[in-house]
This record gives C-alpha cells, sequence and structure tokens, in this order.
C-alpha cells in the first residue's frame, strides 16, 4: 500500500500541471457540492428549528364557531374549550391520546417591577413545556408538580425579559414581580431563540382567569401514529370526542380548530428530504464536470505513458497491477483535490453562517461529519469510476511495447 | 536446454497477410552466449518477441527452461516474463522519474517482495555493476553506458534462466558499446546464458555462437 502511495506520489510530480488542471476540476465540484449542502443544511436547520420537532407529534386546539346547525342549535354558536374537555378526550381515546393538556394565554398581560415592566404574553403551562417547547433554563428551575398542585404563584422568565425587569439576569431568581395585581416569585430564567413569553403554573392562571374553566388552548399528544393517515384519524376522533361534549356536528370543521401538528411535521420533513435529494442531484451533477476532467485527464496520462506501462508489462507487470495503479491514482487525485475542496467549501459555509447569523432565512448552514463522510465516500466512488474506463484502456498495452522507440 | 524452437511460425493478419516466421528451428543451451542476427524485416525482433514471451507464435512448439510456452493468459506470461527472462533494450527503458535503485527493484514490485528488502537486493546488483554510487539519481543524471548498466542490473534481479537483450549497444558510442559487450561477457564467464539480437557485426563477433536469420528461416551457416 505504502508502495503504491509513493508510486502516485511520483507520478504526480512527474506530471505537475496535469495534476493542477484536474484537481481544480475536481476541487470546484466538490467545493459546489459543499456549499450547496451547507445551503440545504440552513433552510433544513430553520425549518426544524421553527418546526420543533418535540412538538411534533400534538394537535393544537382551539375554539371556534359552529358552521352548520345540529340538534336543534343554530349555526354561529361559539365553542369554547373546558377543562373537563382534558380528562374526556383522554377518555375515549386510550390509544393514541398519551395526554390532553390545558393552556391559558394572558396576552397583554403587563409583569412590571420597580425598575421596568414587560408585555409579552403570559402562559399558564404544565412541567413538562420545558421540553417541548425547547426551553434551557439558564438559572434556577421550571414548573414542577407541586407549584401546579398548590396553585402557587411562580414565574418563569426569559433572559431577555429578566434582564429588563432586574437590570443583571443572574439575580432574578427568588425576587419577585408584579403582574395582574399580585406578587409572583421568579423561580427560573430560560433560553429560547426567539419565545419571550413568561410561564405560570396552568392551576394558578385558570383560577386567575376566573376560573371558569375555559382554556385558551388544548395540547393534546399523540402516540402510535406513524403516517399522515393515521395522523388525520386521531383528530377526527378527538373532534368526535369534542363534538358529543359540546353538541356540535362531528363533520363541522369550523366549530373547534385542530392544528395538526404532526402531519404538519411529516409533510415538512418530506419537503426538506426532497430539497436534500434535489441538492445532492445538482451537486453530483456539478461535481460529473470535474469527474469527467479526471477521466478525460487520465485518458492522456494513460497515452502519454503507453511506453512507460508497455516496460511495466514486459518485465512482469500484470493487466491487474496496471488496473489498479491507473484506478488508485486517479482515486488519490480526486480524494487529496476533493478534500481542498471540502476545506474551501467549509470554510465559506462556515462564513456564511457568520453573517447570517440570527436571520430567518438560514441557521447554521454548514456541512457536519456524516456529511464530509458521505462526500468522501462520493469522492472515493468517483475518482474510481474515472479512472476505470482509462485504468481498463491501459491493460490493454502490449508489453511489446517496452521494445518500441520513442 | 534454455531454449527449444520447433518449426516456429507466425504470421502476421492483415489485408496482406504477412508470413515472418517460417519454421524456426533453434536450440539454446545453458550459458551459452548467443548473437542472434539478420538484416531488418528478416524476422528477427519478431522471433525475439516470441522468445521474450512478448507475442505469441500460431504453429510450432516453444520450451523455455523446461516450461512449454503456449497460449498463455497475460497474467501467466507477466509471471513467466517476471521470472524467467531479463530483459535489456536498445533505449534502456528505464523509468525517467524513478531513480536508480527503484529502476533496478521494479521487477520485485510485481513479485510483492518489500520494499526494504527489494532495495537492498537492487543495491548488491547496482554494486555489481559499479554503479553504487549512482544508486539514487535518475536516468537523466547518467550517461548512456551507466543507464545501460543499470537496465542490466534491473535484467538481473529476479535471477533469471536467460538475458535477452534486444541491440543493447544500438544507442551507445563505441567505447561504450565495448564495455556493455564486456560486462555481458563477465556473466556468462559466471554462468549467466546470454542472447543478443543485433544487426551490428561486432557485436555478433564477442559472442560464441551467431545465429543468423533470413527472410524468416534460420540460415545454417553457424559459426
Amino acid at each position: 500500500m505504502f508502495d503504491l502511495i509513493r508510486e502516485i506520489g511520483q507520478t504526480m510530480r512527474n506530471n505537475k500541471l496535469r495534476t493542477a488542471l484536474t484537481g481544480f476540476a475536481v476541487a470546484w465540484g466538490i467545493f459546489m457540492l459543499i456549499i450547496l449542502l451547507g445551503m440545504s443544511r440552513g433552510v433544513y436547520n430553520n425549518f426544524t428549528s421553527f418546526a420543533s420537532a418535540d412538538n411534533s407529534n400534538s394537535l393544537g386546539i382551539w375554539g371556534g364557531w359552529t358552521g352548520k346547525p345540529y340538534k336543534g342549535y343554530k349555526e354561529g354558536r361559539p365553542i369554547r374549550l373546558e377543562e373537563t374537555d382534558l380528562q374526556s378526550v383522554e377518555h375515549h381515546n386510550p390509544d393514541n391520546v398519551s395526554s390532553a393538556q390545558g393552556s391559558v394565554v394572558l396576552d397583554s398581560a403587563q409583569i412590571s417591577t420597580n425598575r421596568d415592566y414587560v408585555s409579552d404574553p403570559i402562559y399558564g403551562r404544565y412541567p413538562d413545556e420545558v421540553r417541548y417547547a425547547k426551553l434551557k433554563m439558564a438559572y434556577g428551575r421550571f414548573l414542577n408538580q407541586p407549584d401546579l398542585d398548590h396553585r402557587r404563584k411562580v414565574v418563569v422568565l426569559s433572559r431577555a425579559n429578566a434582564k429588563i425587569l432586574f437590570g443583571d439576569e443572574s439575580k432574578a431568581v427568588g425576587q419577585y414581580v408584579k403582574a395582574m395585581s399580585l406578587a409572583w416569585q421568579v423561580i427560573g430564567v430560560y433560553d429560547h431563540d426567539w419565545e419571550k413569553g413568561s410561564y405560570v403554573p396552568f392551576t394558578t392562571a385558570m383560577m386567575l382567569n376566573g376560573n371558569d374553566g375555559r382554556l385558551s388552548e388544548m395540547m393534546v399528544r399523540i402516540k402510535n401514529v406513524h403516517n399522515t393517515e393515521e395522523g388525520t384519524q386521531v383528530e377526527q376522533a378527538v373532534r368526535h370526542t369534542l363534538a358529543a361534549n359540546h353538541e356540535f356536528a362531528p363533520d363541522d370543521t369550523g366549530a373547534v380548530h385542530i392544528w395538526n401538528r404532526f402531519n404538519n411535521y411529516l409533510t415538512n420533513m418530506e419537503a426538506t428530504n426532497i430539497l436534500n435529494v434535489a441538492i445532492w442531484i445538482i451537486g453530483l451533477l456539478t461535481m460529473l464536470s470535474g469527474i469527467v476532467g479526471v477521466s478525460n485527464i487520465m485518458f492522456v496520462s494513460v497515452r502519454e505513458r503507453t511506453h512507460e506501462i508497455g516496460i511495466r508489462r514486459a518485465i512482469g507487470a500484470k493487466p491487474r497491477n496496471i488496473l489498479i495503479q491507473i484506478v488508485t491514482e486517479s482515486v488519490a487525485i480526486t480524494t487529496l483535490f476533493g478534500y481542498i475542496g471540502i476545506v474551501c467549501g467549509t470554510i465559506v459555509t462556515g462564513t456564511v453562517a457568520k453573517l447570517t447569523e440570527g436571520t430567518d432565512f438560514l441557521k447554521n448552514p454548514t456541512v457536519n461529519l456524516s456529511i464530509a463522510i458521505q462526500v468522501t465516500i462520493v469522492l472515493i466512488i468517483a475518482g474510481a469510476f474515472a479512472g476505470l474506463f482509462p485504468a481498463i484502456k491501459a491493460t490493454k498495452v502490449k508489453p511489446v511495447e517496452a521494445l518500441r522507440d520513442e | 536446454m534454455i531454449i527449444e524452437l520447433k518449426d516456429v511460425n507466425k504470421t502476421y493478419p492483415g489485408a496482406v497477410p504477412l508470413h515472418v516466421l517460417k519454421g524456426i528451428n533453434l536450440n539454446i543451451d545453458r550459458g551459452e552466449l548467443v548473437s542472434i542476427m539478420g538484416a531488418s524485416g528478416s524476422g528477427k525482433s519478431t522471433l525475439l518477441n516470441i522468445i521474450g514471451i512478448l507475442d505469441n507464435y500460431d504453429s510450432g512448439q516453444y520450451i523455455l527452461d523446461g516450461v512449454e510456452i503456449k497460449n498463455l493468459s497475460e497474467n501467466r506470461a507477466a509471471e513467466l516474463r517476471n521470472r524467467m527472462i531479463g530483459f535489456v533494450f536498445q533505449s534502456f527503458n528505464l523509468i525517467n522519474y524513478k531513480n536508480a535503485v527503484e529502476n533496478v527493484a521494479l521487477p520485485l514490485f510485481y513479485q510483492g517482495i518489500s520494499r526494504k528488502k527489494r532495495n537492498m537486493l537492487a543495491m548488491e546488483q547496482l554494486e555489481r555493476m559499479g554503479l553504487a554510487d549512482r544508486a539514487h539519481h535518475l536516468p537523466s543524471e547518467m550517461s548512456g553506458g551507466q543507464k545501460q548498466r543499470v537496465a542490466i542490473a534491473r535484467a538481473l534481479i529476479t535471477n533469471p534462466s536467460l538475458i535477452l537483450a534486444d541491440e543493447p549497444t544500438g544507442a551507445l558510442d563505441s567505447k561504450t558499446s565495448k564495455d556493455v559487450m564486456e560486462v555481458f561477457r563477465q556473466l556468462n564467464a559466471d554462468g549467466m546464458t546470454i542472447v543478443i539480437v543485433t544487426h551490428d557485426p561486432g557485436v555478433g563477433q564477442q559472442t560464441n555462437r551467431i545465429i543468423r536469420i533470413s527472410d524468416g528461416i534460420i540460415t545454417p551457416d553457424n559459426v
């Protein structure tokens, strides 16, 4: 193996211009492939960041207005989800619903300290929201079950708001804020890309809202669903339960609005996968020109070296030895310059990542290790492929060529 | 007997088929120093190709050191060339980007011998040719005589049954030609069988037997 590398090194040094030209074609192809893949990763990361994958197997449900008369009721009747709907949805769909949670959103609430105030929404939520909403706790803790059980007046703030309210977000935990004429103790501060709202226990928020049992939103976590058909079935089953509870027509889609995040997620994933495949195809076609270049130049090289190959054959090289030499040479040239392309591409995507940081267009448009490995495999296959036909031609060189004078 | 040719025929196909060898009968014993002489177009080169297993023949029989050479696969032919025949060419045929040691060691590369061992063996052969100090020079940095001695070292390295030389002095001046012939005579004195194909009578004179070929037939005026 080491011998083979030395042989390749020698022939490459012996044909500097050829090597450089081939190298440029390959490096350029790979460079473009990396750039394209990086951009597609950026778009993909952007999707998944907003789709928040952990929320993907859930339905979001809001009350609406009935669209048709039913059981003696006229259309145009408002439907308001209630706390009792949570248990009944869980109870009637045990196979596909793992939990149903309510949520209260106080949109116009103000939170203030004697320093400043903020007016982002206040969410009444459950302890597991920290996971679903992908919040990262910076200081303190998130809501827990005792908070809900005892309807504690505690609040979790975003880092930005904690900074506004207390000047120094690290000092916020343990202090008090004022909201809706009540004092709330800050128990934690979280980090998130764009969420800025404050979190309070769901039970406490229900109490504040006048405790009429009405929910702003219902979140149904679903399980045992694998495709959009099953997703739609669960959606319909939940709608039936709610229709029975509130006496509206089961096919009245306006009575409750259901956002099927699961199906949405699958559709998004499909779109990003198609994008990914398209990028690979475009990238590979770009690379193809590089590969044709390598192949072409290997052909020229085989022709130039006919005499040398003849000598090697005369002194005992088997056709297989010649084949391996030419193919390995091609793979080595392709891989070496391909890597130069990868490095340049990585530098450029890294720079783009820096420049587009925080924009809505791309998120982290860089290639990861698995893509680098995939591209390496592509390089090796491409190099072998580019070298194969010239190599087969080289094996056809007769040893008698050695006797021919140059 | 090292070489035994019986009624060997060879025709090059074409619009007008060319019957080049018309029944060659030739025996060469172990330890001989023989020259094959003939004018251009006499079939001399074709005979060399067949003896060197570089080309096939149509009919007859060729036995090289006890091995029948007939309808060999490319691989088998390469293997036999590698182990049984040491080639010396008119234009030296060294690989120009490899230094002397690497050129001499190349046949052993195709035997799968480790780099360290083959370079050691190559150095031995170069010392034998008095070129130890040129071991790391490229062919372009050597004189014609030195290049031909490197080529002879390469021919010897696999310890072959015979050395087959094609116009070995064709590209050399008379003084250097003499030196190279002296090398061949010395090798022959050590027991090596050597066949030299040439059209130079001076070279032929220095061998022990001259085989003349004319119009595809061996002429029976052996010395």
